[in-house]
C-alpha cells in the first residue's frame, strides 16, 4: 500500500472527527502535526487510532499506540508496520 | 447559616421538554391542558420484552440534534451535531444527550438572566446540575463492544468516561460557560432536580457564591426506562394522554419520561441592582429523610417533618402546592394527606404537573419548579389531567393500626385539585419532590412584589 494512498484514507477518517476543522484537512502532508497544526484535542488521538484500525483492517499493539507521535507520518508508519506484521 | 440575610432570586430558566420545540411551546401546551405523553416507538419495538410503551420522550431531531453513528460499534452515537450551531463541537464530543439539553438550558438561562461574560465566568458563579441515572446509553454500548464483541477498549472511543460519569452535565456546562466557581452534582434519585437547585440556593444564601446555574436532567434512554418497567411500577392500559393520572382511583403507576430543567439563580440584591427580571424569589429550601429503613415506601411522618423544617425559618402560606404526585397507588394519597394535615382543608390548590408530562426522574424536580415559576407568572394553577374520580373510600394505609393522619377519603379533597387550568391570585408556591432511599425535598418560591 502506497504512503499517499494511506494518507488519503487517513484524511477520510479525519473528516469524520467533528472536533477537527475540515478546512485544516486541505493541505495535509506527512509532516502535519495533529496537535499543533490541526488543533486536534489530545483526547481525540485515540479515537483516530481506533477508527484507523477499522478503516485499514489492522490492529495496533498497545505499546505502539502508547509511543505514537502526533504527526501524520507517525500514523502512516504505524499502519505500514501493522500491515507488515500481519502479512 | 444565612449570611447577612441574603435572598436568592430566580432570574432565568430553560431546558428540554417532551414534544415541545422550546420553553414557550411548553408553557402554552401546559396551560391549555395538553398532555405531552406519547406512545414511544423505541419501546414499542421491543414487543413483549417491555410492559409499558408510553413516555414523555424527546427525540434528537426535536432538539435540532443529529446523532453521528460513525463509530465502529453498531448503534453507538459517537457524537452529536447541533444543526442550529448553538453548542461547539468540542463540547458535543464530551456529551451524552442529557448533557446537551443541560447546556442548551444553561445558555437560555444565562441569556434570560442577562449576565455579562465577566459575571458568567466569575469565581462567584457556580454550576450545580445532576441527573438521576448514569450515562446509560453510552455505557451500554461501550460495555457491549468490550464484553460481548471482545473488542479493544479503545474501540468505543476515548469519551466514555466524560460522557457517562455521574456529574457529566455539570462538567459539560462548566466547560461551556467557563465559570470559575463550584461545579458539582447532587444526586438523590427523583429528588435530584430540586436537590441541585436547593443546594445552589444554599451556596448563594450562605454567601459562598453570588450566582449559580442549577437543575436536573434525565436524557432519553430506553436503558433507564426498562429498569422501571421491570419493577412493574409504570402506568399500563391507558391511551398515552390518559396514562398519567395522579390521584385518580384508576391510577396504576407512573409514566417514565425524560427532560431537563435548568435555572439561573442570583443573589437578590445584585439582581435587583442591575435591573434583572426576577421570575421568583426562593423563600426556603429544606430536605430530610424518612428514617424508617424503607427504600421505596413514602413516609407520612417524613413528609410532616419536611413541612415542619420548611416552615421553621420562613413564612410558609402557599396558594399552590406543587406535589410530587407520580400516580403510583400509595404515594399520591399519602402525599395529599400530609399536605392537608399540614395546611388544612382549604385556602390553596394542589397541582400535579406529572399528569401532563409524566415523571422526568432526575429532571422532575427542576422541570416542575419551572412549571411553578410559570404558575406564578401566569397567576394560574395547572390542571391535574385524568384525576377523574377520587376514591370515596379509605386507602388501606388509612385503615392500618397506628395511622395518625386524616381519616377522610381522597374524595373529600376534590376541591383542592383542579381538573382545568384555574386562574387565581398566587403569591407563593411550595414544590415537593421525593426519591428512592426515603429522601424528601421542599422549596417555597414567591412572586417578587
Amino acid at each position: 500500500m502506497e504512503r499517499q494512498e494511506i494518507i488519503d484514507g487517513l484524511i477520510d477518517v479525519l473528516r469524520t472527527v467533528r472536533t477537527i476543522d475540515p478546512e485544516k484537512l486541505n493541505n495535509v502532508t506527512e509532516e502535519t502535526d495533529f496537535l499543533t497544526d490541526m488543533n486536534t484535542p489530545s483526547t481525540e488521538l485515540i479515537n483516530i487510532a481506533a477508527k484507523v484500525e477499522q478503516k485499514f483492517d489492522v490492529e495496533f499493539e498497545d505499546d505502539d499506540i502508547d509511543n505514537l507521535g502526533s504527526k501524520v507520518k507517525d500514523i502512516v508508519d504505524l499502519i505500514i508496520r501493522a500491515k507488515e506484521r500481519e502479512a | 447559616m444565612p449570611a447577612n440575610n441574603r435572598k436568592v432570586a430566580i432570574v432565568g430558566m430553560g431546558g428540554a421538554f417532551p414534544d415541545c420545540a422550546d420553553i414557550n411551546v411548553f408553557r402554552d401546551k401546559l396551560f391549555s391542558g395538553k398532555s405531552l405523553i406519547r406512545e414511544w416507538p423505541q419501546a414499542v419495538a421491543y414487543n413483549k420484552q417491555i410492559r409499558s410503551t408510553v413516555s414523555g420522550f424527546i427525540e434528537e431531531e426535536e432538539m435540532g440534534l443529529e446523532p453521528i453513528y460513525a463509530s465502529p460499534v453498531n448503534g453507538f452515537p459517537e457524537t452529536y451535531v447541533d444543526k442550529l450551531d448553538r453548542i461547539p463541537a468540542i463540547n458535543l464530543a464530551t456529551s451524552d444527550l442529557g448533557c446537551i439539553w443541560a447546556m442548551l438550558g444553561a445558555q437560555e438561562s444565562i441569556k434570560q438572566a442577562g449576565w455579562t461574560k465577566a459575571e458568567t465566568e466569575s469565581e462567584q458563579t457556580g454550576v450545580v446540575v445532576g441527573s438521576g441515572g448514569g450515562g446509560n446509553v453510552i455505557a451500554r454500548n461501550a460495555w457491549h463492544a468490550f464484553f460481548e464483541l471482545g473488542k479493544k477498549s479503545r474501540i468505543a472511543g476515548s469519551h466514555t468516561v466524560d460522557r457517562a460519569m455521574a456529574y457529566r452535565e455539570a462538567a459539560n456546562i462548566s466547560c461551556l460557560i467557563k465559570n470559575k466557581g463550584v461545579c458539582e452534582s447532587i444526586i438523590s434519585a427523583c429528588a435530584t432536580g430540586l436537590g441541585n437547585i436547593g443546594y445552589a440556593y444554599r451556596l448563594i444564601r450562605f454567601g459562598l457564591q453570588d450566582r449559580a446555574i442549577a437543575g436536573g436532567v434525565e436524557g432519553t434512554s430506553i436503558e433507564t426506562f426498562i429498569g422501571f418497567d421491570a419493577m412493574q411500577v409504570l402506568s399500563k392500559g391507558f391511551a398515552p394522554a390518559e396514562s398519567s393520572r395522579p390521584f385518580d382511583i384508576r391510577r396504576n403507576g407512573f409514566v417514565s419520561s425524560f427532560g431537563a430543567g435548568i435555572v439561573a439563580l442570583e443573589e437578590y440584591e445584585m439582581a435587583k441592582a442591575r435591573g434583572a427580571k426576577i421570575y421568583a424569589v426562593i423563600d426556603e429550601y429544606f430536605n430530610n429523610s424518612d428514617g424508617d429503613g424503607n427504600m421505596f415506601y413514602p413516609s407520612y411522618d417524613g413528609q410532616l417533618r419536611l413541612w415542619k423544617g420548611l416552615s421553621a425559618n420562613a413564612r410558609i402560606k402557599p396558594d399552590v402546592v406543587k406535589v410530587h404526585g407520580t400516580a403510583t397507588p400509595v404515594g399520591d394519597i399519602l402525599e395529599l394527606i400530609s399536605v392537608v394535615d399540614t395546611l388544612g382543608e382549604n385556602g390553596y390548590h394542589v397541582s400535579a404537573p406529572k399528569s401532563q408530562f409524566g415523571h422526568m426522574l432526575g429532571g422532575a424536580g427542576s422541570v416542575e419548579l419551572i412549571t411553578a415559576i410559570m404558575m406564578l407568572e401566569n397567576q394560574q394553577v395547572l390542571p391535574c389531567l385524568n384525576s377523574d374520580t377520587l376514591n370515596p373510600e379509605l386507602e388501606n394505609f388509612q385503615k392500618a393500626e397506628g395511622w395518625k393522619g386524616s381519616t377522610k377519603p381522597a374524595e373529600a379533597y376534590r376541591h383542592l385539585i383542579p381538573q382545568q387550568t384555574l386562574s387565581k391570585e398566587i403569591n407563593q408556591i411550595v414544590c415537593l419532590n421525593y426519591g428512592f432511599g426515603g429522601t424528601n425535598s421542599a422549596m417555597a418560591i414567591s412572586r417578587d412584589i
